[in-house]
C-alpha cells in the first residue's frame, strides 16, 4: 500500500508564475523611470511590453492556482497575499491602458504612479513567499502497533 | 488599508478613462471655418472608437448626390483606388495603392491595425496606375488597362512637359508619357527620395506641380501620431517638400503639418492650398482637420501646438518658441473626417453653386463616435479664402445606421467637361458626378 512518503508536502506550483509575472511589473517601475528621466521612447515600449508579460503571467498563475485548489493540493487561503495580488493584477490592467497612450502621457504621470503603487505591493507579496494558499500539511502515517 | 486604497483608486481610474465609451463627438458644423470650437484635450484608458464594417456597394446602389447632380461608376473592382488624375485628352489616371505595411513596435500596434481593418483600410493595394478612356463623353469607359505597375505605394502624380511624375511613398519617379498612350514600358527614373524607412506610418505622398512645371511640392505625413515613435523618427517629416522638377534637388517648404494628405494649386493666384489630418486620442472633437494656404517657410504646429498656439502635453520637451510661431490655418473640417481630397473648382461647369471654392474628400473618422466625415462636399471661397458653411456634393457612403460603409470617399479632382471624380477605396470605385441631364 503506497502512502505519502513521512513528511512529504504537496509542492506548489502557483508561486513560479507569480513570482515571473510580478518581476515584470516591478522592472516596469525601472522602465517607466528611466523614460521619465530622458523621453527616450524605447524605454516606454518595454515598459508597455512587461506589463502585458506580467499581466499573461498573473493570468496563468490564477489558473494554476485554481487548479492546485480544485485538485485538494493546496491548502487555505492566505487572504491578506490573495488581497495584495489581486489589487495589483487591477491595477495593472489599469497601469497597461494608460501605456497604450501615446508620448509623454503613457508614463508621466498616472502610468509610472501605478507601476511604483504595485511595485510596492509585490514587494510586500514577494517578501511573504509570493504564495497565496498555505501549502498543505503533510499526511501523518498511522500508528503502527508493536 | 491597502486593500482599500488601491480598490478605490482603480475605481476613480476606471470610471475615469471608461468614461471614453461614453464619450460622444459634438455636431461637427461647430468646427468648420476659420474658428472652430476647440474643448479642453482629455487623457483617455481607452480612446473613443467606432468602426463601421466595410461592406461595399450592391449592384444599383450609388452615392446620394446635391441636387441637380448625377452620379455614375466610370469603373469598379478595382484594387484600393486612392487618387484619381484627368488628362487633358480626356482619359483619366486611378492610382491604386496602399500602405506598404509596417511592423508592431509596441502592444498597441497589434490591436489598432486589426480596429482599422475592419473599416477596409487594410485591402491589398495595386502598386499601379490604371487609365480610364471614355472618348464618347457619356461618362462610362470603354478602356480600362493597367498604365503602369511595380509602383511602391504611389499616391501623388503629375504630369509636365511630356513627363508623368509618380510620388512612390519612398521617391518621385519620372516616366516619359504622352496622353493617348496606354501603357508605360519605359522604367522610371528617380528624381528625388522621400522619406520613408522601416517604419513608415504616414505613407502617401501627395503631390502637385506648379502652373509653370518648374516646381513640384510632395506632401509628407508625420512618423506616429504625435512623436510616440521617438522625435529622430520625424526627421524630415511632416513637411511639404519642393522638388526642382529639372534637377530633382529638393528642400522644405513648410513645416508642422502633420499629414498634408492632398496639396493643390489655386487657380489665378497659384497659391499653394493643402488638407491636413490632425492628431488622435486626445477627444472626439479634437483636432479638427483643416484646409490651408501654405506659406514658405512657414510652420503650422505639430507636433507642439495645434491651430496655433494650443499645446499638446503629450510632447516632451515642449517648445514655447515654436509654439509662438505656429500659423493658425485658414479653415476648419472639424474632427477626425480623415480629409484625403483636395481639388480647386474649375468656374460653373459642375453647377453654378460650384463656382468658387474647392472639393474636399473626407475618408471619414474610425476613432470617433458619432462617425465623422464619409462624404465629399464643397468648401466655397471669398476672395481667394475658404469661407462660409460647408456644401455636401455626395453622401450615402455610410448606411444610415451608421454601422456599416458602402465606399470610402479619397482623391477627387475635375475633369476636362467639369465633372467631378471621385475614388472610393472600399467600393473599389471610381464615381463620376455630372451635371443631371436637362
Amino acid at each position: 500500500m503506497t502512502e505519502v512518503a513521512k513528511g512529504r508536502e504537496a509542492r506548489l506550483l502557483h508561486p513560479f508564475f507569480i513570482s515571473l509575472g510580478g518581476t515584470l511589473l516591478i522592472a516596469a517601475l525601472f522602465t517607466d523611470f528611466m523614460y521619465s528621466s530622458n523621453a527616450l521612447m524605447q524605454w516606454s515600449n518595454f515598459s508597455g511590453w512587461l506589463i502585458v508579460g506580467g499581466l499573461v503571467l498573473a493570468l496563468i498563475s490564477a489558473i494554476v492556482l485554481l487548479a492546485e485548489v480544485v485538485l485538494g493540493r493546496a491548502g487555505t487561503i492566505r487572504w491578506l497575499d490573495f488581497t495584495l495580488l489581486a489589487v495589483a493584477t487591477v491595477l495593472s490592467i489599469v497601469n497597461v491602458l494608460v501605456h497604450t497612450r501615446d508620448a509623454w502621457t503613457s508614463v508621466v504621470s498616472t502610468g509610472i504612479t501605478l507601476s511604483a503603487i504595485v511595485t510596492v505591493l509585490l514587494l510586500v507579496a514577494g517578501i511573504r513567499g509570493w504564495t497565496v494558499t498555505a501549502p498543505r500539511a503533510p499526511r501523518r502515517e498511522p500508528e503502527t502497533r508493536p | 488599508m491597502i486593500r482599500l486604497a488601491g480598490a478605490m483608486s482603480a475605481l476613480i481610474l476606471v470610471a475615469g478613462g471608461l468614461g471614453a465609451c461614453s464619450d460622444k463627438g459634438s455636431d461637427p458644423m461647430r468646427q468648420y471655418g476659420p474658428n472652430p470650437w476647440l474643448p479642453e484635450p482629455k487623457q483617455y484608458l481607452l480612446p473613443p472608437m467606432s468602426v463601421p464594417k466595410a461592406v461595399g456597394w450592391k449592384p444599383g446602389q450609388a452615392p446620394t448626390v446635391a441636387p441637380g447632380l448625377r452620379i455614375q461608376a466610370m469603373a469598379s473592382g478595382l484594387m484600393h483606388p486612392r487618387i484619381v488624375y484627368p488628362l487633358p485628352n480626356g482619359d483619366v489616371l486611378v492610382v491604386e495603392s496602399n500602405s506598404p505595411g509596417s511592423k508592431p513596435y509596441r502592444p498597441k500596434d497589434y490591436i489598432q491595425g486589426k480596429v482599422k481593418a475592419r473599416a477596409g483600410a487594410a485591402a491589398k493595394g495595386g502598386n499601379r496606375i490604371t487609365l480610364l478612356r471614355d472618348a464618347d463623353g457619356d461618362g462610362i469607359p470603354e478602356l480600362k488597362t493597367v498604365l503602369v505597375d511595380h509602383l511602391h505605394s504611389p499616391y501623388g502624380v503629375a504630369w509636365v512637359a511630356g513627363t508623368l511624375y509618380v510620388a512612390n511613398t519612398d521617391a518621385v519617379l519620372a516616366f516619359p508619357f504622352t496622353p493617348g498612350q496606354t501603357r508605360i514600358t519605359a522604367p522610371g527614373v528617380k528624381l528625388a527620395d522621400l522619406p520613408a524607412g522601416q517604419m513608415n506610418h504616414h505613407w502617401t505622398k501627395a503631390m502637385v506641380a506648379t502652373a509653370d512645371g518648374s516646381k513640384l511640392y510632395v506632401g509628407v505625413g508625420s512618423n506616429s501620431n504625435i512623436t510616440e515613435n521617438g522625435m529622430d523618427a520625424e526627421e524630415g517629416r511632416a513637411a511639404i517638400y519642393e522638388v526642382d522638377r529639372s534637377t530633382g534637388a529638393k528642400r522644405i517648404y513648410a513645416t508642422g503639418t502633420r499629414n498634408p494628405t492632398n496639396l493643390a494649386i489655386q487657380p489665378g493666384t497659384g497659391t499653394l492650398f493643402a488638407v491636413v489630418n490632425e492628431r488622435d486620442e486626445i477627444g472626439p472633437d479634437l483636432v479638427p482637420d483643416y484646409l490651408t494656404s501654405i506659406r514658405d517657410g512657414g510652420f503650422y504646429g505639430w507636433p507642439w501646438s495645434y491651430w496655433g498656439n494650443h499645446v499638446d502635453v503629450r510632447v516632451h520637451p515642449q517648445n514655447p518658441a515654436m509654439v509662438a510661431k505656429a500659423i493658425r490655418p485658414d479653415y476648419g473640417l472639424s474632427s477626425h473626417v480623415a480629409t484625403l481630397g483636395l481639388a480647386f473648382s474649375q468656374g460653373e461647369t459642375l453647377s453654378p453653386r460650384f463656382a468658387s471654392g474647392a472639393f474636399v474628400g473626407e475618408h471619414g473618422s474610425w476613432d470617433r463616435s458619432p462617425l465623422n466625415g464619409y462624404q465629399v462636399i464643397f468648401v466655397p471661397f471669398v476672395n481667394g479664402r475658404p469661407s462660409g458653411a460647408p456644401v455636401p456634393v455626395a453622401t450615402g457612403f455610410l448606411a444610415s445606421d451608421h454601422r456599416t460603409v458602402r465606399g470610402r470617399p479619397v482623391g477627387v479632382a475635375l475633369d476636362r467637361t467639369g465633372a467631378l471624380i471621385i475614388a472610393d477605396d472600399v467600393g473599389n470605385v471610381v464615381w463620376r458626378v455630372s451635371a443631371a441631364a436637362h
